[in-house]
């Protein structure tokens, strides 16, 4: 939260300034440095917007892809893979990416993530002279403020104002579409031995809340919990969302043969729903088709409608 | 019966009670807190579904699987301790643990799709005996017999081998992959079926039986391979099969529950320094002891963090320290 006052902050005064220096007929001004406070505190200073982008973080490729600037990204990691920077070279994965190929592509912006306990890459990059933006998205407020940060850094901050705002009104939507509906008891399959699943307050947990899903773990003090398995067949939820891509498909199929997985209603009855895991584990601009995706599996009646 | 006999009968009932003790307690606790009347319910069909379940389908079997795990570490720890007249010995240190990472490494990091359930532990097996047979083989280019300081040293080769093939997948390895090699490694009875508890249980009982009938020339071979020849021993016939057998029970036991360390080491050490190096007596104690402690263990990995399960080997070693620490001074004392 912090983050996002200080950002805006900055871009008052900055405005404030060029007006008042018009006023006085002064010859026009140097354009000002943009100035982005990122979500490790620090202070990122651009002349011009960031033009050869490269994103260790595939939400945020996914942002710049919505916010129009999809020519800019220079680098890609694995997992990015939407058609608009398909073609762009590799860097290897978010997590050990390749230094010198992603110096070789003398990018003047590099979007990280802030959780990056290590630091290294962050630290090797800023002594080569290269600008980085660390983002922490935790919960969909998080992803709101990332989509603008990057909207500053890349001079589209109208854009970034759009998509936020129509990623809340979809919400907003979704959220009214199944009120008064019995909410089914759900279990959101982050990781499935040990079992792990998302708490209230990341933005997986709060989609699958405003998408008319009851977790049965809300009440998780962490925001990644494992779950002890007795645990999850005591609370025997009514469906399990199971996404696809990070486990293979197959998994689906398994949780019939694995102990106590198949001795869970959901399972038995065959309330196992997949979603794609690209767009449901995506904290970025997909989140609105996330969470009508969500309430469609959830709520099939709903979804005929 | 001897004076001695009669002691002994008495000591291994005492174990048996403990064991008897701690798996009770296994399926009385665990993460869902379950009335007793809950459990009995769940053993006579009178409780509701999931208690069943959690009961029955999880927690009954992971206890069972503890015991025979603990029990087969042991006899293995026991048997390779003797014929190596090493006291660092353990059940692992033919290579074992290290071919079984590879086989259930390579399971992980090279399967496309998620295999079925039993892809894992079959290829940690198969890992396993991969690596047993090149420490024979690396044994047999090196002299004659099994001579134990090179089979010592070929066990050390051939896990630095296995450890280094580990990385090498583990460096190719996607986030997904990396996770649950991670997971395998650190061993655990998560796991655990009926079915697994099948295909550990017949293993153990013929290879206990097996080296039961061995017990007096691994007597004599833990003083002396001569001693033992002159004792008429076939020295090396016994010393082959002993480590097969040895070697095959670490192995099943790794392929259901990964690499639980400490076991094998600590248990025969804790029964020698506490009752004698008989093997009629050391076998079943150590056996009875390991499954104790094992079952003790797993109950501490599950339920001492709340919300959240610590590995195996991890609680082992926890354990297993200050309990041997106290045992050595008592010796001392």
């Amino acid at each position: 939260m912090r983050a996002v006052f200080c950002c805006l902050a900055g871009l008052l005064s900055l405005t404030t300034a060029t007006a008042c220096g018009r006023d006085r007929g002064a010859p026009p001004p140097v354009p000002a440095p943009l100035l982005v406070v990122d979500d490790r505190g620090d202070t990122l200073r651009l002349r011009v917007p960031a033009a050869r982008i490269i994103s260790l973080v595939p939400s945020a490729t996914e942002s710049l892809i919505a916010l129009g600037v999809a020519n800019r990204v220079v680098g890609r990691t694995l997992y990015d893979v939407d058609p608009a920077v398909r073609a762009v070279p590799l860097i290897g994965t978010g997590q050990a990416p390749n230094l010198e190929a992603m110096l070789a592509l003398r990018p003047d912006l590099v979007i990280l993530w802030s959780s990056d306990k290590r630091g290294d890459v962050q630290a090797q990059l800023r002594r080569a002279g290269i600008a980085t933006l660390a983002v922490s998205l935790q919960d969909t407020t998080d992803a709101f403020r990332a989509l603008r940060l990057l909207g500053t850094a890349t001079g589209t901050t109208g854009m970034a104002t759009v998509l936020v705002d129509s990623l809340q009104r979809t919400f907003a939507a979704t959220r009214a579409s199944i009120a008064g509906q019995r909410a089914p008891r759900v279990f959101y399959v982050v990781f499935n031995n040990p079992p792990m699943t998302a708490g209230p307050r990341t933005f997986i947990g709060q989609i699958l809340t405003l998408a008319g899903g009851d977790n049965i773990f809300a009440d998780a003090a962490t925001n990644w919990p494992t779950i002890p398995l007795e645990e999850l067949v005591r609370r025997d939820p009514d469906v399990i969302v199971l996404p696809i891509g990070e486990m293979a498909d197959s998994a689906v199929g398994r949780l019939g043969e694995l102990p106590g997985w198949r001795d869970l209603r959901a399972v038995r009855r065959g309330q196992v729903v997949r979603i794609d895991a690209n767009l449901a584990s995506r904290p970025g601009p997909n989140m609105g088709r996330a969470a009508t995706t969500l309430r469609d599996l959830l709520h099939p009646a709903q979804a005929l409608r | 019966m001897t004076a001695n006999a009669r002691r002994n009968t008495v000591r291994l009932t005492i174990l048996l009670v403990l064991l008897l003790a701690a798996v009770l307690m296994g399926i009385r606790v665990g993460a869902v807190g379950l009335s007793l009347a809950d459990i009995i319910g769940a053993f006579t069909g009178r409780a509701d579904d999931a208690t069943q379940s959690i009961v029955l389908g999880l927690r009954t079997p992971r206890v069972a699987l503890a015991a025979l795990c603990g029990s087969a570490l042991a006899l293995s720890g026991s048997t390779c301790q003797a014929l190596l007249r090493n006291p660092l010995a353990d059940p692992y240190i033919l290579g074992i643990s290290s071919g079984a990472a590879v086989g259930a490494v390579a399971a992980v990091v090279l399967a496309r799709d998620t295999g079925p359930v039993w892809l894992l532990p079959a290829a940690a097996f198969a890992g396993s005996l991969g690596a047993l047979a090149l420490v024979l083989r690396i044994a047999t280019i090196a002299g004659e017999g099994l001579d134990s300081r090179v089979l010592i040293l070929a066990g050390v080769v051939v896990a630095a081998l296995g450890n280094a093939i580990v990385l090498l997948f583990l460096t190719f390895a996607d986030v997904e992959s990396f996770r649950v090699a991670m997971f395998w490694m650190m061993g655990s009875l998560s796991g655990a079926t009926w079915q697994r508890v099948g295909t550990l249980g017949v293993p153990l009982v013929a290879a206990g039986l097996i080296l039961f009938g061995y017990a007096r020339s691994l007597d004599t071979l833990a003083i002396g391979e001569t001693t033992a020849a002159a004792l008429g021993v076939r020295v090396e016939r016994t010393k082959r099969i002993c480590f097969i057998l040895a070697s095959l029970l670490a192995a099943v036991s790794v392929s259901v529950s990964g690499v639980v360390g400490f076991v094998g080491l600590v248990t025969p050490h804790a029964i020698r320094l506490l009752w004698g190096s008989q093997h009629r007596f050391l076998l079943p104690a150590a056996a009875l002891l390991g499954a104790t402690f094992l079952v003790i263990a797993d109950l501490g990995a599950r339920s001492i963090v709340r919300g959240a399960e610590l590995p195996l080997g991890v609680v082992t070693a926890l354990v297993g320290v200050p309990f041997f620490v106290v045992l050595l001074r008592r010796r001392d004392a």
